[in-house]
């Protein structure tokens, strides 16, 4: 069925899969997402938030819609219902790019972020990216590359690979990060690379390491040839 | 019968050990690149057949020369040519009808001019292909092999046969390090500048440098790795029996697809490449120098089982900066157990440091330093590995001799004998061990104890900082191999 979501996407001549799309690819695989409904109303919006519980994030979702936070259709740390209603309508109203809808996700925090991805090499095919995430990325360029497919154990060797690897252990009063869960994750976003040629990028940026070490991919963008 | 090891059976022996060679491009005249690249043929004293082919000449270089190939009067193992662009793959297709299977194509003009020479190199390809040969470059500078008196590189070969296998992306890089490795009493076990890599790449090196009971150590000079995934398999399988080394030159960013991504965004070369040496097992030099230093120990040296070092010296300056060196490298100078500790004691006087690194301030006698304490030290379990600070004036050396009447003759002989005894010892401890040793210096590699060490196949590497990222490479290839095993 995500092979589906994938081709579809792809013979539609679509340029990347929207995040809600994306995610699900993401939590095929095994990787774990916010909890999030995609929602075509207002009143979809409440009953969503209600499911999912205060404060949520508000985004539009669209397959277009590459940085939204830049479009202005990002808002976060929804506290109550009368917040989410004037979020909602000034998301639908800023952005012109036809949407899938409006997506309703629980607030993931933590000061921890982490960037993983995918990149292909004309030499060496699909490539794993992990690397230190949010808006230091391209800043620090703390980031390390693996060649898909490889293993646990090479994912855990890109960990220590990082310079930043501090963050993953206990770091200020916070747990150490669930560092199996994101081996797997690595390992994942390979297999993705080797299963599905149209795929030409993915990034999840952030993954965010929550107090108790779980880890979350919160934005997710997956990139078609 | 004779039998072949499976050595002999890799397809590039015949190439990198020839028992007889076809020369294309040489004539009697030095200003002629052919000329000097069979003249270093002959002043190595290859023992091969050689034949020159020359359209007018009837001697090259005092060698009876045919007009063509056709006129051989066997199936020469390998044909070498450095003509013209033009007719090089006319005279490769004689060569293949006459039966000759390896080619090194020294000629440029191909598809490192991009455009015609483009098409040029793949009709190239075609008739190596349509003879089934197998082919080193075209604009290549040749392969060295002085373990079989063979060097058809530019440049006459100075040094010895050693235990480096490299495979090189710039040839010259090859002949211009042979008497720097000489210095060092080190030297190639064989040389191959791949060129183009139109039919033989750095994958297929690898593997035969993997089967070169010469090749302690495989040295790669990498600008670009064309086909990857062979890549890391092939180095995947190697290292865990012979480590390989790497410098990266850097790629060059053209023919990248735009990213939309983060990830495709930070994908350059240099953090791509780290991760894929990274992955395939493989030590990345940081430099050119550190190629041949991480060459030099990991072909001599044992693999420590971890990072924990000790440092020895008499000067507080080279101690500290090595010890600040390792720290940086993520080596451990360890602290000893009570038991090192109480052996030190008696050896190192009161104004010293027992304590790592240990520091003498003042060798009383080379005797101590070079032979009682390197030994408690790499006994001492705590220990997997061992820095040295070599500083000896052979004069002061000397002058410890001087009151037992001796002439000036005498003493040199003395104080060589001396230091040829502590470096064996030094030598011999280190292999009893299993435990590396690597010296640092400053001082000329002529000095008696440093050529000694030298001799006995101890690294003394210039620099302590040097010297510890030496040492660093060791204890990564043993992390390296031991991740490769377990994942198998």
């Amino acid at each position: 069925m995500m092979n589906d979501l994938i081709r579809v996407a792809a013979t539609n001549g679509a340029k990347a899969l929207s995040e809600y799309t994306a995610k699900q690819v993401l939590e095929s695989y095994g990787i774990s997402i916010t909890r999030e409904i995609l929602v075509q109303t207002r009143a979809e919006a409440l009953a969503a938030a209600q499911t999912i519980g205060y404060p949520v994030v508000a985004k539009a979702c669209a397959a277009e819609l590459m940085h939204k936070s830049e479009a202005g259709a990002v808002a976060i740390g929804i506290q109550d219902e009368t917040a989410l209603q004037k979020a909602y309508d000034r998301i639908v109203a800023s952005v012109g790019a036809p949407l899938e809808g409006v997506l309703i996700q629980e607030m993931v925090s933590g000061p921890r972020e982490l960037v993983v991805g995918l990149t292909r090499d004309p030499q060496f095919g699909p490539c794993v990216m992990l690397g230190l995430g949010g808006v230091l990325t391209e800043a620090l360029k703390d980031v390390v590359f693996r060649v898909a497919p490889f293993d646990r154990i090479e994912a855990l060797d890109m960990m220590a690979e990082l310079r930043a690897q501090a963050l993953l252990g206990c770091f200020r009063g916070q747990a150490a990060a669930d560092r199996h869960a994101l081996a797997d994750t690595l390992v994942a976003i390979g297999r993705i690379g080797i299963d599905h040629a149209q795929v030409a990028e993915i990034d999840i940026n952030p993954i965010i390491i929550a107090p108790d070490g779980r880890i979350k991919a919160v934005d997710a963008l997956i990139v078609l040839t | 019968m004779t039998t072949t090891t499976p050595f002999e059976q890799h397809p590039l022996y015949p190439l990198i050990n020839p028992r007889s060679i076809a020369f294309f491009g040489a004539s009697n005249r030095f200003s002629a690149m052919g000329t000097n690249q069979l003249h270093s043929v002959q002043s190595l004293g290859f023992k091969g057949k050689i034949y020159p082919i020359h359209p007018s000449e009837q001697t090259v270089l005092g060698l009876p020369a045919f007009r063509s190939v056709t006129d051989l009067p066997e199936v020469p193992d390998l044909a070498v040519l450095v003509l013209p662009t033009a007719i090089v793959t006319q005279t490769l297709e004689a060569c293949g009808k006459k039966g000759i299977r390896h080619a090194i194509v020294v000629s440029g003009g191909f598809n490192e001019v991009g455009g015609a020479g483009t098409a040029l190199e793949r009709e190239l390809v075609a008739v190596a292909k349509r003879y089934d040969i197998r082919l080193v470059g075209p604009n290549c500078l040749g392969v060295v092999n002085p373990h079989h008196l063979f060097n058809v590189t530019f440049a006459a070969f100075e040094g010895r046969p050693g235990h480096i296998g490299l495979a090189s992306q710039s040839g010259s890089l090859l002949t211009q390090m042979f008497h720097y490795l000489e210095q060092y009493r080190i030297g190639f076990s064989t040389g191959i500048s791949v060129g183009n890599e139109a039919v033989v790449d750095i994958v297929e090196c690898m593997e035969y440098l993997a089967a070169c009971p010469h090749t302690k150590v495989i040295g790669l000079y990498i600008e670009s790795i064309r086909r990857g995934r062979a890549f890391i398999e092939t180095a995947r399988r190697i290292v865990p029996h012979k480590p390989i080394v790497a410098y990266y030159a850097g790629g060059s960013e053209a023919g990248r697809r735009a990213a939309f991504s983060h990830t495709g965004a930070m994908a350059g070369p240099d953090q791509l490449y780290d991760g894929v040496l990274r992955q395939s097992g493989v030590i990345r030099a940081a430099s050119l120098t550190e190629l041949f230093d991480f060459c030099w120990v990991l072909g001599r040296c044992a693999v420590p089982q971890g990072r924990h070092i000790a440092v020895l010296t008499h000067s507080g300056g080279p101690g500290a900066a090595a010890a600040d060196a390792a720290s940086r490298n993520h080596l451990e100078l360890t602290p000893f157990a009570p038991r090192t500790l109480a052996k030190l004691k008696s050896m190192v006087p009161q104004t010293g440091s027992v304590n790592n690194p240990v520091d003498l301030t003042f060798s009383r006698d080379p005797l101590d330093y070079f032979r009682r304490i390197p030994g408690v030290l790499l006994e001492a379990p705590e220990v997997d590995g061992l820095l040295v600070y070599c500083f000896v004036p052979p004069k002061n050396m000397q002058r410890m001799m001087e009151n037992q009447g001796l002439s000036d003759d005498e003493l040199a002989k003395l104080t060589d004998a001396i230091a040829d005894d502590l470096a064996a010892n030094a030598a011999s401890m280190a292999d009893a061990h299993h435990k590396p040793i690597i010296g640092f210096t400053y001082q000329s590699t002529e000095m008696p104890i440093i050529r000694k060490l030298l001799d006995h196949g101890i690294p003394v590497i210039p620099t302590p900082e040097r010297a510890v990222r030496a040492m660093m490479a060791l204890a990564q290839y043993g992390e390296r191999v031991a991740k490769i095993l377990s994942q198998q």
